[in-house]
């Protein structure tokens, strides 16, 4: 396993022991809330402050089985650009067990430019 | 912390959430890249390879556009930033195509194939709705966006006539704004070289 994933998974089992519901630190661009809802998950989309993910490009996870979901919210900016309140999505499957890839496209509103953040579950 | 700075630290984040194990593989990696204020660079530009064109009865390539100027536009149709830039990029076209500017767009998509970004009709239907008459090359699969190290939607690179990467830089900008005066004056510059 990498530097990175190592990190990542100490990073990960600290938030497990605090809590399910961990927004991003300052230093992260986003952060995943888990609400269990029955046999499902919605997961919501929180991003650190100055950031906006966008609306035209709806996020996405991709599962592991192939299935897509798109994370959607009814609010959006005036110009329907961005979302004006967290995107979520429901997943098939308690937390735990989800595998996949989350896709979003965070954009910085100072200096006008977006990038791809891509999290492997 | 500005929002450009902590957008930079960003490119490396490690996002633990709830009680997924998650780690962050974002494409963009780790060094930080001149967003709004440009800074003069001089190396080589690197000739692309993309297969896919719009605008252009063949495709173009950097050896055959010896003694033009060329400005690469990283963008895609569902980034509101480079959508609201298009604008400005018409306006240069406009301007300076009868005078040695070549204009690129390098259309690179944020996800895969299911979002429509690689659909080459769906890039037609944009330039048509955003009056975009110069050429644009698909880069499906980012290697054009790779070889030049892009970060962000949207990017720059001012190619001089010798085939020299002189500027870069990334972030929307309208018509007549500070950042539009900035480029027409690195625009002109090259010109009259």
């Amino acid at each position: 396993m990498s530097h990175l994933g190592l990190t990542a998974w100490a990073a990960a089992a600290l938030a497990f022991s605090a809590s399910c519901a961990t927004p991003p630190k300052p230093a992260e661009p986003l952060g995943v809330q888990t609400t269990l809802i029955g046999p499902n998950t919605r997961l919501t989309l929180i991003t650190a402050p100055g950031l906006k993910v966008s609306a035209l490009l709806k996020p996405a996870l991709e599962l592991n089985d192939g299935r897509v979901l798109r994370f959607d919210s009814p609010r959006l900016t005036p110009d329907s650009a961005y979302f004006a309140e967290p995107p979520s999505a429901l997943a098939p499957g308690r937390h735990g067990e989800l595998r996949g890839t989350l896709r979003a496209s965070v954009c910085d509103e100072g200096a006008a430019v977006c990038r791809t953040v891509v999290l492997d579950l | 912390m500005s929002p450009a700075t902590l957008f930079f630290a960003l490119s490396t984040g490690v996002v633990a959430a709830g009680t997924l194990a998650v780690e962050s593989s974002s494409r963009v990696q780790a060094q930080a890249s001149p967003l709004l204020a440009s800074r003069p660079d001089r190396r080589p530009a690197l000739p692309w390879k993309n297969d896919s064109w719009l605008n252009t009865d063949k495709p173009l390539t950097l050896e055959g556009l010896e003694g033009r100027v060329i400005l690469l536009n990283f963008w895609v149709f569902t980034c509101y930033n480079c959508t609201n830039t298009v604008p400005s990029l018409v306006d240069f076209d406009h301007k300076y195509r009868d005078k040695g500017l070549t204009l690129i767009g390098i259309h690179t998509p944020e996800f895969p194939p299911y979002a429509g970004e690689h659909d080459k009709e769906n890039v037609a239907q944009k330039l048509k709705q955003y009056h975009i008459e110069y050429p644009n090359a698909q880069d499906n699969d980012s290697r054009t966006w790779d070889l030049y190290g892009i970060r962000f939607w949207p990017s720059f690179v001012l190619i001089d006539k010798k085939g020299v990467v002189r500027y870069e830089g990334a972030g929307e900008f309208h018509l007549n704004d500070r950042n539009y005066k900035l480029w027409d004056g690195r625009i002109q510059e090259l010109l009259a070289e």
